[in-house]
Order: C-alpha cells, then structure tokens, then sequence
C-alpha cells in the first residue's frame, strides 16, 4: 500500500524544481506583502494600490531598460520610481484620509490603483512587454545537487529577493527608523510622546512599503511579462499572505510569503487547476483556527 | 457615503404624518423606468446602456444594503453575480431548465448558499479585515470558474448560447422587451430592498453599521443580522448575473473577476452607497460616460483614466455620492428655520424643565431575594490578578454603589458583571441563572441592561430610533428574520418608545438626531437604550461622567426616579452622589471586596480612609 | 517665570467636558502633586498638557512657550515628558531598544550608564522583551525612558498604582533622588501620604475643578479638606 502511494508521487526531480519555483515566488511574495504589512500595522491603511505599484516598477524598469540597457539600472528605476509616487500618494492624499474610516481609505487606495494602472495602459497600451533577463541571468543551472537545469534568472531572483529582504530586515532591526517603526506599529501615540515626529515617519513607511513592491514588479518583469493588469493578482495574493502571516508582523510576511509559494507550486504538482485555491483554503483555515494569523497579535482583527 | 439620520428620520416621520410618501417614492421610480426608454435617448444613452445599468442597480441594491445600511465593505460581490449567472445561464443553454425565470430563481438560490458559506467564516470580522476576506475568496471563485469547472462554465471563453427568455409561452425577441423584462425585476427587487430595509431587520442593520457593540449590548445576536445582510447582497448578486447572461446570450468569465466587484463598488460610491438607488444612478453616470469618452470623444483607451480621476475627486469631495450628497443638501435646507431656535434654547430648556419632572424623596423600599450573586469570582490577566475571589450579592430593588479608589479592579469587576467578559474563576448567577460567560446578549434578553461611561450611542440615527433598537430586541428576542413588516408596526413598540422617552424625559426631542443633542441629553438617552428593555437589573457605568454641577444633580434624581420597580448597581467616583443616592455601598479596593455597608458605616470606616488616601507612609 | 503655567484649560472626551477652567502652576526644581479620587480629571490634565489629549481651551505655557494643543512629539521636545498611566512599553522590543528609541530625538541624552546606575534591575534586564516584564520592571523603564531625555519637567501619571510596598517602596526613593538633584516633577498619586511625603506642593481636583492648593503641612491640618475631597 505504501509502496503503491510513493510510486504514484511524481519524480523528485519535478517535485525539487517546483520547491524551487515555490521559492522563487515565494520571496517575491514576501517581498510584496512586506510592503503592504508594514504599511497596514503602522498606518492602518489597506494599501490597495499595491498591486498599480507593483506594475509601476515593472514599467519604469523596463523603460529604462530600454534606455540604457542595464538590468541593474533597470532595478534602481523601479526602485526609485515607486519610492517617489509613495512618497507623492502619501503626502498628497492618504495623509488627509487618516480620521477618516477605514472604508473610505480602502476606496480612495483603490481608486488610486485605477488611475495608476490606466496611466500606464494609456501610455503604454494593453500589450504585455517583453523584459528580457540580464546576460547574467540567462540559461539554467543545476547548482550542482538539483536533478534538472532550474533557469539561472530565476536563482538570481530568490536571491536579490533574499538580499532586499535582508536590507529590509536590517532596516527595520538595526536602524533608528526601523526603531520607529516597529514601535509605531505597536502604539505610535506613545512614540509621540517621546518627542519623534510619527508623521514623519509614516511617510516614509509608506514610501518603503510602495518601493518594495515596485522592486518585486520590475524583478518579476522577466519572469512574467509585465502588463497593466499584472499586478491585480499579487494584491490579492499579498492580502492572503497578510491574513497567513498576521497585520503588521514582518517575519510573519516573510514566513506566509514562502508558505504560499510553496503551497501554490506543490499543488500543482498534483492537481495544476487548483493551486491557487489551495491557496484561499489555507487562508480560510487560518481564520478558522487562528484569525491573528501565525505571527500577529491577538485584537487586530 | 451611507445613510444618514436625516434619510432614516424622514422614513419614519413620514410613515406617521405622510403614509402616502412612500408609495409615491415608488410610483415615481415606476414611472421614470417606464418612460425611460422614450426619454433617455434624447440625451444620447442607447437601450443598451440602460438595460445594463438596470442590471448593475439590480446587483447594487443588494451591496448598497450591506456595504450602505450594514456598514460592511465587501470587495467579492462579483462571486455571487458570477455563480448565479453561471448557474442560470447553464440551466438554459443545456436545456435542463426551459423557463426562464426558473432558471434565474435557481441561480439565486445558489448564489445565496454560497453567501450562507462565506457568510459564516466572515460574519465576525469587519472593516479592513473584511473587506480583505471577501476580495480573496472573490478571487478564489474566478479561479474556480477559469480552471475546475472550465467544464461547465467554458474557461475563459464564458458560456455562448443562452436563450431568449421564455415566460409561459412568451419570449422576448426585442430589445424593448429585454429592457421591461429586466426593469420589472429591478422594480420588484427594489420594492423588496425598501421593505427590508424599513423592517426590524433593517434597524438592526443600520445598528450594527453604527455601534455594533452597542446593538449587542441592547440584546441583539447581531452577527446574525450580518449574515443576513450578506445572503440578500448575494440573492441580489446572482439574480443580477443571471440576468446578465440572458441579456447578452452570453455569459462572459470576467463575471467573476474581481473587476465585476470593482465596477459595482465604483458606481455605488459614485451614486451613493446609502441610498438603495444610488448604484443604478452610478451605474447609468458610469457607462453612460464610457461610451460618451470612449466613442463619442475618440478618447480611447484612456477613458477609464479620466473616470478613475474623477471617481478619487467624487470619493473626496462627495463621500455620500451624487445622490445622497442630493439628498442631504435636501435635508439641510429643510432643517433650517424652526428647528434652529429649539437648538439655540437647548442648554436652558433641559435644565428648566429636569428640574420638576421627577419626585425627589423616595421612601426606601422592601427589598426582595438576592436577584444578582457572584460567588469567588476571579480574572487573570497573564500573571496579574485584577479581581480575586470576589463574592457579591445584591436583592431586588437595592440599589447598590461599587467604589473604590483607582487600580482597584472596578472596571473589571464591573464587566463581569454586565457579561462583557467572562470570568476566569467563579461564576455570577442572575435570577437564578447562571449567567457566567454567557454574553452581553443574552444577559440583556434575560433581564440585565447596561449603560456605559463613554456614550455608546448610534450616532447617525434619531432618539427614537435609537430607542427602537432595544425595543425591538425586547419584543422579537435577539434575532428574528421579519424582512417584509415595517419596523414601526411591531406591536406596543410606539408604546414602549414613548414610556422610555418619559423615564429619561426626552420626549420632546424625540426626532432629533443624536449629533444634535446636548451633552446631558445624551447621557440620558445613554441610560435610555439600557432602560429600554425593561431590565429587571440596570448596572450604571459612571453616570456622571463629565457633567457639570447642575447635570450631576439632575441626573441623581433621574436615578432615583428610575430605580422604582428594579435593582440598580452603579459605580461611581463621585461621593457626594454616591451617598445621596446608595442603599449599601461595595468597596473594591485592590481586586477584591474591603467593606459593605449603608454609607454612614462606610463613611467612617476607618479601613476605607487607608485605602483612599493610601494609609500609613508608603 | 514659572518652568510651567497652565491657566483656564478645558477640555473635553468627545462632548464629555472633563476638565472646567484648570489653573497649575509649577516652578522650577519643584515637586508638585495632583491629587484626587479617580475621575476627578487627574491624567486627563496630565494628558492635556502633554499634547497626548487635545484640550479645546486655555493656555499652556512651557519655558514661556504657549503649547496649548501642540502635537505630543512639539511638547516632549519643549522639555516635558509624560510617563502615562498605563506605562506603554513597546512589548515587541527591547528595554534597550525602549531607551534608545527614547534618547533619539533629545538634543542631550542622558548616558544609558547613568540610567542603568538609577535602575540597576534595568540594566540586568537590558536585552529583555518588553513583553516579558514585571510590572514594577515596566514602570521602571517608563520612568527611565523620560528621564533618559533630559526633560526639564517630569509629569508622573499614577507610577506606584498595582505595584507591591517593595517596589513602591524603590521607586519612592528613584524619585526622591532625583528630586534632591534638581528634578522638577508633577506627580498624580491616589496614595496621598506617599505623595505628600515627597512634594513641596499639591493641588486637589473634584469632578474636574480645582478646589485647593496648598503645601503638605497645610493639607495635614486639614483633614475635613483631605477627606471631602480625596475620601469617602
């Protein structure tokens, strides 16, 4: 019986290339929901414009991409890019949003979202566009222990996610800002009574937040090739990541993030068609048998 | 962006002045949508564009009644428009199912299951959380629709062929025909919404949007309420899908995209979510503007740029969207004149006329058997102790001070007692049942009301209808689904209204909105809502909290004046009030009880003084 | 010029008016106590001057600066730290963490070795979560977390409420110590000896009134005045 069950598995080497691509996608989730988790503890804005920002840093890479011909410019464009329309979003509207309930700030991010994305299908029109990988990144390696080639970009890509991840982890643990953060989620008034400007300080959370996901669009761009509506799937994933992993908890968006890649490519290892799904019943499980999701304080629902 | 008290207050005063209001709300709805097609085209909005805002108001009476009356944002609607559509329009392309309207009415029944399912595993959330939860699970179905059951709903190339309708013997061929079909059924839909939402049901709705832990409180089991809420958005949602499929022989896969739960949210802020016709007029602004800039002014693709511009100035400038920001300029230029003075007159008049109304000298009572008891209880907090092993009793008609200086407990000890938190040992029996951890309301059903410090009012509604929420607890227990009666026909409510009005002597401000009273005034419909219910048993949270000299007087003989015919437990700071108005006082110093006694005892105790003003050197 | 005068403050929690016409005044190197049973309005005025609660009227003058409705952060930066009733320790972070955080945006810091010279179980305690400690532990750091900015006036909300006669007893002589060295301290205290044992003055509030000033030895000979107001 046993026997009969392992021989009906399919073969390793499948199995390993899609933890991989469970990993590659994987960091990239966290990396997304990083952004909008942050954003969500310490403002207690539902960023619904995560998924335009996304798509934002796709574009801006990919033009200049086109400009100069560097991936790495391409990278720092998207980076930037989004770091700046964070910037403008935040001081220009959301900030007057803050007294306002939290529906109206879900509607007004998610307005937003539209203008951003049509900007972008209006300028650039509804076709995907192609973003090559970098010559550093083409063909496939097999890293020496894996059963198949896995393409080299992809390996690239875990591990520029691990490396903002990492900046971000540091960031958030070894410096002042950081500091800030991190007690801002938790009580910001009283980060205001000790005398720091938490106003100052949610701007550029929120900054952060949006260039996180710009990274992962412009990061993604040659993996899936970018369109307007691209980044639609990576809000809704990243709110099941958030949900997963608990508000405002930055390990718990690292954690769920991986947990979700993984769970999205292994089912469809068995069951193609349903690998998103398992994705929704994972969610629905968790609110079920733990709604503060694995890393999030209880009462923040 | 949702109703308001001036909408609601209208609903009800003109139910008693002006019955004929309503049904010329809905004859002038009748006739606008029969003469629709004869008039609309002379401003350029094809038949087209009409039938398919028809479709999207229909789907939109239902999200204006949960996002708009229930206060719940639901980002995954397009599930329910795409499993009924789907469902309906398989029936009749395969031929299983002939007639039409059939077929629609099992799409909905199907669409309302599967909001009976999402509804139990989001009933208890709200706010951001909720909206997240159903964005997912609208997101699951499209998946679902796309890949699983590709089979049956055509992937991404949508089911093809759905007939004609067949009514009888009848089909609609013309697109005439197509247009009254769908607006007889958006008429009956919205016949029904408006019932629904004038009904008990309704209230509780609007309740739960405004303070749902104060509808709690009141004794109403109101995620259930909730739930409802989101069964009928879904009835709505499907219906409206299967519509959509016999309407363009078509049923297309983005039915389920989160773009179908994206338009209906667009148009109904655009419209005005608090108003049941606010998502049709959303709808109509929004593709009729599509086609204008998209064909018309040659403007592409980018059309969509200039509504979203517009769509983030409307959500800034008009929360309450086109028709509800109308309807409130309505109001506002009514509410000037007459009212105006009543205001101005506010403070003197309350004063004025508190002083006489109650009688000043009560005898003291016999006291009955022991109505409330709470026997070693006790609550943790992690390692901390906030109240040990307390033992507490209190007869029928005793009216009962807890005090005791700060970090003593009271407030815990207070909450157990109301049923807002379950103790972590002991148990608390009232009436002789045992009431331990049994909710706020439940212990409210049985007999035991609460009022709070902070008012825990429903700020957008009037008195009355503040009142009614209780009321309507009192007479229908803690859920019933009577959608269809008006809420003012529910037997002796009036009656009961107007007796809690006298209590707290706030008859005369009856229609007043809540943001228009004065703070006193407040507080006294704060106690209202508790009194409403006919408690047997009312706890008092510091019902002098805030108030100036003369309110705090009236307000002790408002006390006095209501503790007639029940028990009463306050708890209380001030000490001049606390002697005035206690039988027997209860001291809680330090998480347990030091001391009990009539107030003279207490007055002299000497452990008491230690403890107020912390004894010998620290 | 007083380090601190507060003249005709209101104010309100949402239309409740809690606090009518407060009039404080504190000068420099002075130990002041705000008495009162509870809800008398003792943290509310607290609050108020500190930015936490934003009061509708009247006047707060820090150093001869007007701050009346000043942001929180504007008034820590003034020179005047809360330490809140409910203390607030970051639980997610360190007591380091906690004090840096603290020391950030003061122009001069006190060193942490000074602190921890102060509190000593603190310094044992350094590399703690927040989360994990006693309550006594958790008022010390709130304590330390102000004094570590240097602040020209202190206001203590409560800081010996729920704590054991031990640790009560410890932080009684923190605060006498800094006291001696010059500190100035607005203090709320339901325990009135052991706030008349450490201050130079007290005020008492009733129902949100000012209904006396006065020093310690005048309120011990007035024990009607000490028992209308502050018992039963």
């Amino acid at each position: 019986m046993l026997t009969d069950l392992i021989s009906s598995l399919p073969p390793w080497g499948l199995v390993e290339a899609q933890m991989f691509n469970g990993l590659q996608q994987g960091m990239l989730l966290a990396l997304i929901s990083a952004g909008l988790t942050i954003i969500y503890g310490t403002l207690g804005v539902l960023n619904l414009t995560h998924g335009a920002l996304y798509t934002l840093g796709a574009y801006a890479g990919y033009v200049a991409y086109q400009a100069t011909g560097s991936f790495l410019t391409a990278i720092a464009a998207g980076a930037l890019c989004t770091l700046l329309v964070g910037l403008v979003l935040e001081r220009g509207i959301i900030r007057y949003y803050y007294n306002r309930p939290d529906e109206d700030q879900i509607i007004v991010t998610f307005g937003l979202g539209i203008i951003i994305v049509e900007a972008i299908r209006s300028y650039f029109g509804g076709m995907s566009r192609n973003m090559p990988a970098p010559d550093w990144g083409q063909g496939a390696s097999q890293l020496g222990f894996l059963q198949y080639p896995f393409p080299l970009y992809k390996i690239e890509t875990i591990a520029i996610s691990a490396i903002v991840l990492l900046i971000f982890y540091l960031v958030l643990y070894r410096t002042r800002l950081g500091l800030v953060v991190r007690a801002g989620i938790e009580d910001s008034g009283m980060v205001s009574l000790l005398g720091v400007n938490v106003f100052r300080a949610f701007f550029v959370v929120f900054a952060i937040g949006a260039m996180a996901a710009g990274l992962a669009g412009v990061i993604n761009a040659p993996i899936t090739a970018p369109t307007p509506d691209g980044g639609e799937k990576f809000l809704v994933y990243s709110f099941v990541v958030v949900v997963l992993g608990g508000v405002g908890s930055f390990p718990g968006a690292v954690v769920g993030g991986l947990l979700a890649g993984q769970i999205m490519t292994l089912t469809s290892l068995f069951y193609p068609s349903l690998s998103e799904v398992m994705l929704y019943v994972a969610m629905a499980l968790i609110l079920i048998f733990r709604p503060r999701g694995l890393f999030g304080q209880a009462g923040r629902t | 962006m949702t109703a308001t008290a001036e909408q609601t207050s209208t609903r009800s005063t003109s139910s008693k002045k002006h019955g004929w209001g309503h049904l010329a709300v809905e004859a002038a709805v009748l006739a606008g949508l029969l003469a629709a097609p004869f008039v609309l085209p002379l401003i350029s909005m094809s038949m087209d564009v009409m039938t398919r805002s028809l479709i999207w108001g229909l789907f939109g009476l239902g999200f204006a009644i949960l996002f708009g009356f229930t206060g719940l944002l639901s980002l995954g609607q397009a599930a329910f428009y795409g499993a009924g559509g789907f469902l309906a329009s398989y029936l009749l392309t395969n031929g299983i199912i002939e007639q039409t309207l059939l077929a629609l009415l099992i799409g909905t029944l199907a669409a309302c299951v599967l909001g009976l399912a999402i509804g139990l595993l989001v009933e208890r959330s709200k706010g951001i959380y909720f909206a997240m939860i159903t964005l997912a699970f609208g997101e699951m179905f499209y998946h679902l629709d796309y890949s699983t059951l590709s089979g049956y709903t055509g992937g991404e190339n949508g089911l093809a062929g759905v007939p004609v309708p067949l009514i009888g013997s009848y089909t609609i061929e013309t697109s005439l025909g197509m247009y009254y079909f769908v607006a007889v059924l958006f008429f009956l839909g919205y016949l029904l919404a408006r019932r629904v939402v004038a009904s008990p049901v309704g209230r509780m709705m609007m309740a739960v949007r405004d303070n749902e832990e104060r509808a709690k409180a009141t004794g109403n089991a109101t995620h259930l309420y909730k739930l409802v809420a989101i069964v009928l958005s879904a009835a709505y949602g499907g219906l409206a899908g299967g519509l959509l499929g016999i309407f363009q022989n078509y049923m297309p896969p983005e039915a389920f995209a989160f773009e179908s739960s994206a338009q209906l949210l667009i148009q109904t802020v655009i419209g005005g979510a608090g108003v049941l016709l606010g998502p049709l007029v959303g709808a109509s602004v929004w593709l009729y503007l599509h086609d204008l800039l998209q064909f018309n002014l040659g403007l592409g693709q980018s059309w969509k740029l200039i509504l979203g511009v517009i769509f983030v100035l409307l959500i800034t400038f008009l929360p309450s969207g086109l028709l509800g920001e109308a309807r409130r300029l309505i109001h506002w230029l009514r509410a000037r004149g007459p009212a105006d003075e009543a205001d101005d007159n506010e403070a003197a008049s309350t004063v004025v006329a508190d002083a006489g109304s109650w009688p000043v000298d009560e005898p003291t009572p016999e006291y009955g058997p022991v109505i409330l008891e709470a026997r070693g209880v006790s609550k943790h907090f992690g390692g901390l102790a906030a109240n040990s092993n307390i033992d507490f009793s209190v007869r029928e008609f005793e009216l009962r001070a807890v005090i005791g200086p700060n970090g003593a407990g009271k407030s815990t000890f207070f909450k157990m007692m109301a049923g807002v938190m379950p103790p972590s040992e002991g148990t608390v029996h009232f009436d002789g049942n045992n009431i331990t951890g049994k909710g706020v309301t439940r212990v409210c059903q049985m007999g035991m009301s609460t009022s709070f410090q902070i008012n825990e009012l429903f700020d957008r509604l009037t008195v009355r209808e503040n009142l009614m929420i209780p009321c309507l607890a009192k007479a229908r227990g803690r859920f019933r689904l009577d959608m269809i009666r008006r809420a003012e026909r529910v037997p002796e409510l009036d009656a009961r209204i107007a007796e809690t009005l006298e209590l707290v002597n706030l008859s005369h401000r009856a229609d007043t909105p809540v943001s228009h009273l004065a703070y006193g005034e407040k507080r006294r419909l704060e106690i209202g809502l508790a009194l409403a219910t006919r408690p047997k048993l009312l706890l008092l949270d510091e019902p002098l909290a805030g108030m100036s000299p003369e309110e705090r007087q009236n307000t002790v003989r408002l006390i006095k004046s209501l503790r007639a015919g029940r028990t009463v437990i306050v708890v209380e700071h001030d000490m001049d009030a606390v002697f005035e108005l206690a039988d027997n006082i209860s001291v809680l110093v330090e998480g347990k009880i030091l001391v009990e006694g009539p107030p003279d005892e207490i007055r002299s105790h000497p452990k008491v003084q230690e403890a107020y003003l912390g004894g010998v050197d620290a | 010029m007083s380090l601190l005068h507060v003249e005709k403050l209101n104010s309100y929690y949402g239309d409740s008016h809690i606090l009518f016409d407060i009039d404080i005044t504190v000068e420099r190197n002075e130990v002041v106590a705000l008495l009162g049973r509870n809800g008398a309005g003792k943290s509310t005025t607290l609050k108020s001057i500190a930015g936490a609660v934003k009061p509708r009227s009247g006047s707060v003058r820090l150093n001869d600066h007007e701050m009346c409705g000043h942001p929180a952060f504007e008034v820590a930066r003034r020179g005047l730290q809360l330490v809140p009733e409910e203390r607030r320790i970051f639980g997610a972070l360190t007591v380091e963490e906690n004090l840096k955080l603290a020391a950030f945006s003061a122009d001069d810091a006190e060193p942490l070795g000074k602190i921890y010279e102060l509190f000593p179980r603190l310094e044992e305690r350094r590399r703690s979560g927040g989360r994990t400690l006693s309550g006594g532990e958790q008022q010390m750091l709130a304590i330390a977390r102000a004094l570590i900015r240097k602040p020209d006036i202190i206001l203590l909300d409560e800081p010996f409420e729920g704590l054991a006669p031990v640790i009560v007893q410890n932080l009684m002589q923190v605060c006498e110590r800094i006291a001696a060295e010059g500190q100035t301290i607005v203090v709320v205290e339901q325990n009135v000896y052991a706030a008349l044992k450490f201050s130079h003055r007290a005020y008492i509030l009733n129902n949100g009134h000012m209904v006396y000033e006065g020093t310690p030895a005048d309120l011990k000979a007035q024990p009607d005045i000490l028992h209308q107001y502050l018992g039963v």
